[in-house]
């Protein structure tokens, strides 16, 4: 038996036109009746109680998760207003659960990780778990910490993919949908297990520039120091600028050249998008670089980028073997969408170019990215990036 | 002795060893050095690098903001040919604003937009357009700037773009607008329609990444223009609408008229032709017995009849005969109007049908001596009409030439193909008729005035047929003439 996605997508501007229009088009993919699971990304500024509300009509009590993004990914183009769904049928031989935490930075992302871990498993016991998918609130500060509690319960080379939810680039709230609830500061799961054939694809594309140096005082997501100095001279050594001009372009160095993390055994660097320069130089970073890791200022380009996506899908394909895609899952960084401009969807066509026009493609762009470095034989440790395209290939 | 020898033997090995040792710590020391020199070098070398990696992200650094600053131009460019085509599409004024769509003004930076236009006679400004605002939002941006309206007049009076580049920081009027509009960064332009009320469009957007430069001021103004245009040519074709509307009304209401007119002028010409037949039919009897009775008189069956009495039943007699004429063709001319007489259509040689009416006509034209001359070529001799009734045409037209020529003058009937039709032509040299009388002599009982006409009695009733038959063959009739160079009456007849 195989199972069975039907991916729809819609860019109508009313959210209960485009639900039901995007329904339409993923049931039309799905031979029969029964849904076991939705998940769905969609843009801001929808009444987002109002799309789940629409779903739950059509689907009961459809296990549902999802979360928000700056742009949805289909294979009907990229919408930076609207929805897309996904219904799934899974058959005989394949077990999921879903789960959700609330209330993250209160309970501490590293608590708040092991309890949605705690959850997935639930109802687990004597299944070969194989793979997780999560969504989180993409402004909390502690994601690295949140994926270390996630690891805590599922084990620490247990490959997990996930998004962290973004909004229209303004920061201000991203949204995570788990059934019927629509929620900040909170995460939401998948587990699977059983017979489920995936392939995972990693990539960024940036390439390390200049001496290598070490991280010689750091907390956390926070570099208080590199080589000594204050962790800000790297920045105003390499673009020749003051602190204040570097807070005012802030965001478009944190695009062009994040830190990169050197990662022994590991192909590419772990990137790290500035998230704040604060007075006393130190770099607030998104997601954690340990002390003495060896670091170097990374650089990339549109074509270094649509490289990084080629690969990113031949890894997935090497994953899957000969097995078709069913659909892939893309969860594509918000520095891309915005390095690519105007050359965003050329991403997508790569895509469908290399797996086929019919390929259902189904995603968004997002804060953050969750996956195993070593993406191709699943024996990385799944961590936080930036600036990556990951992909999900979920096999027939 | 042994020991002493072994000593000096182990002695000396020690010296060799030393010595090699020494050598080789040389040796060692320079190729220390000689790394040492390699790893400055390299470090060097790094260093060198790491300068031209700062040079690198530098150069990068501009020229992405280079390929952004292009890239933005692009997009805007795009968006605002796309924005001109979607309002160049109607030619609805309310539908030019609702055709704005968010993502075009997203895609030129903007979030938020707001239009208005001036009422001039409310005197206040209507919301035509709302963008990033909730209903409550723009209830409050509308009431604050019908309460400043003052402020945004002046931008169209000044027919300029304001903008957050042009507006310092800190000033009143800048936080003003930022706070109202909730926007960061903005642009104000005024909508400048050539006729009618003018207004202006509000963009802005919240999102500090986005630096506004003058070439996002110069979009928005050509938008405005444009938007300006689109209100231009929507309230021309409304007005051009409407007239032709008005127009169309009015053609109506004339043609209606005319209908009702031509109706009446129907009804009245019935009732004319129905009194005309009913009192000739009545006229007719009494006038059979008057006639008979004088004919009875004069052939003296009812005893001699003296001199003076034969003379005046003569005139009873001849008077009888001209109203009986008079009589028969009114009823004609009413016939032929009311469509009760059909003509009956067959081939006619107009050369017989003429010479037969020539010698009808033969006593006159040898007392006044006048010549009848008549050109009929073989093409135009043979015409589509009934027998009887285009006789009657040639007595008319020709007993009329007769009448109006002088003695020793000349009558001639021509005839000429023109398309399908025969034309002819009776041409006298008699004393003309008067321009304003062209028209007129065909009407019923009109008679020029002139000498001949006072001597000659007539019915005025002669033309009138003679145009009611031709019309019924389907032809027509006209007179050239000059007042003392005689007449040409022409009409045409179908050719058979």
């Amino acid at each position: 038996m195989e199972i069975h996605i039907g991916v729809g997508a819609s860019s109508e501007s009313d959210e209960i036109t485009a639900v039901r229009e995007a329904l339409r088009q993923a049931r039309l993919k799905i031979p029969s009746e029964r849904i076991d699971l939705a998940i769905i990304f969609t843009t801001i500024n929808f009444s987002y109680s109002s799309i789940l509300k629409t779903i739950s009509l059509y689907l009961k009590d459809t296990p549902l998760i999802g979360c928000s993004g700056a742009a949805v990914i289909s294979h009907k183009g990229i919408f930076k207003h609207g929805i897309v769904i996904m219904l799934l049928n899974i058959p005989e031989g394949v077990y999921f659960n879903t789960a959700s935490v609330t209330d993250i930075k209160a309970k501490g992302a590293l608590n708040a990780g092991e309890e949605l871990g705690e959850k997935l498993l639930y109802g687990f016991q004597g299944v070969r778990r194989d793979f997780g998918i999560t969504f989180s609130d993409g402004l909390i500060d502690e994601t690295s910490n949140f994926i270390f509690g996630l690891q805590e319960k599922l084990g620490k080379s247990f490959p997990l993919a996930g998004a962290s939810a973004s909004d229209d680039l303004l920061f201000k709230k991203t949204y995570v949908y788990y059934n019927q609830n629509v929620m900040n500061d909170a995460a939401c799961g998948l587990l699977w297990g059983g017979k489920l054939n995936f392939g995972l694809g990693v990539k960024h594309g940036w390439k390390p520039l200049g001496k290598p140096r070490h991280v010689t005082k750091s907390n956390d997501n926070v570099v208080h120091e590199i080589d000594g100095y204050a962790a800000a001279n790297i920045y105003k050594d390499y673009l020749a600028s003051d602190l204040e001009n570097l807070k005012k372009e802030i965001k478009r160095i944190s695009i062009l050249y994040p830190i990169g993390i050197y990662l022994s055994g590991e192909e590419e660097y772990l990137l790290r998008n500035l998230l704040a320069i604060r007075d006393d130089g130190s770099l607030v970073l998104q997601g954690n670089v340990p002390e003495g890791s060896q670091i170097r200022l990374m650089i990339g380009t549109k074509e270094s980028c649509l490289l990084a996506t080629h690969q990113a899908i031949e890894e997935v394909m090497l994953g899957l073997g000969a097995r078709k895609i069913n659909l892939l899952l893309v969860f594509d960084s918000v520095s891309r969408y915005i390095l690519l401009g105007r050359r965003a969807e050329e991403e997508l066509k790569i895509i469908r170019k290399t797996l086929g026009e019919d390929t259902q493609i189904a995603g968004l762009y997002t804060f953050g990215e969750q996956a195993p470095l070593r993406a191709i034989n699943y024996q990385g440790v799944t961590r936080l990036h930036n600036q990556t395209i990951t992909l999900v290939g979920i096999g027939g | 002795m042994t020991n002493e020898y072994l000593i000096n033997i182990l002695g000396i090995l020690t010296i060799l060893a030393l010595f090699f040792l020494i050598v080789s710590l040389i040796f060692k020391m320079e190729k220390v050095k000689e790394l040492r020199v390699e790893v400055d070098n390299l470090k060097k070398s790094l260093d060198e690098m790491d300068e031209q990696a700062k040079l690198i992200v530098r150069t990068d650094m501009e020229l992405n903001k280079t390929q952004e600053e292009l890239d933005k131009k692009i997009i805007g460019l795009y968006a605002l040919q796309r924005l001109s085509r979607t309002i160049s599409t109607t030619l609805e004024e309310n539908q030019i604003f609702k055709m704005i769509e968010p993502e075009y003004l997203e895609e030129l930076g903007f979030e938020r937009a707001a239009a208005f236009l001036w009422d001039e006679k409310e005197k206040k400004f209507t919301l035509q357009l709302s963008v990033g605002y909730l209903n409550d939002e723009a209830e409050i941006i509308k009431s604050s700037v019908d309460k400043d309206h003052g402020a945004y007049l002046d931008v169209i009076r000044n027919e300029r773009t304001i903008s957050s580049i042009s507006i310092p920081k800190g000033t009143f009027l800048r936080e003003n607008l930022c706070s109202l509009f909730k926007a960061n960064d903005f642009v104000i332009s005024p909508i400048m329609p050539k006729e009618g009320s003018k207004g202006f469009l509000f963009v802005g957007t919240q999102n500090l990444d986005i630096t506004m430069t003058e070439g996002d001021e110069e979009l928005i103004t050509i938008f405005c223009n444009q938007i300006g245009q689109a209100i231009e040519n929507a309230r021309l074709f409304e007005k051009i609408w409407l007239s032709q509307q008005d127009l169309e009304k009015k053609v109506e209401e004339r043609t209606r008229a005319l209908q009702n007119a031509l109706n009446e002028v129907k009804l009245v010409s019935k009732r004319k032709n129905d009194f005309i037949s009913a009192v000739s039919h009545e006229l007719r009897t009494p006038l059979t017995s008057i006639k008979g009775y004088a004919s009875i008189l004069l052939a003296g069956k009812l005893g001699d009849v003296p001199e003076d009495m034969r003379l005046r039943l003569d005139k009873i007699n001849r008077h009888s005969d001209e109203l009986t004429h008079l009589v028969n063709d009114l009823l004609d001319i009413s016939r032929i109007e009311s469509g009760k007489v059909t003509m009956k259509r067959e081939t006619q040689d107009l050369q017989r049908t003429v010479a037969s009416v020539a010698d009808l006509l033969s006593v006159q034209l040898k007392e006044k001596q006048i010549e009848l001359f008549l050109s009929i070529p073989d093409d135009s001799r043979n015409v589509l009409a009934d027998a009887t009734q285009i006789s009657r045409v040639f007595i008319n037209l020709i007993g009329n030439a007769l009448k109006f020529t002088p003695a020793n003058g000349k009558i001639s009937v021509q005839s000429q193909k023109v398309g399908d039709e025969i034309q002819i032509d009776i041409v006298d040299t008699g004393c003309g008729i008067p321009e304003n009388a062209k028209e007129a002599i065909f009407e019923e009982f009109y008679r020029v005035e002139n000498t001949i006409n006072e001597q000659v009695k007539g019915t005025g009733l002669g033309l009138s047929l003679v145009k009611h038959i031709i019309e019924a063959h389907g032809g027509k009739i006209w007179v050239r003439s000059k007042l003392g160079e005689g007449s040409t009456f022409s009409f045409t007849l179908p050719q058979s």
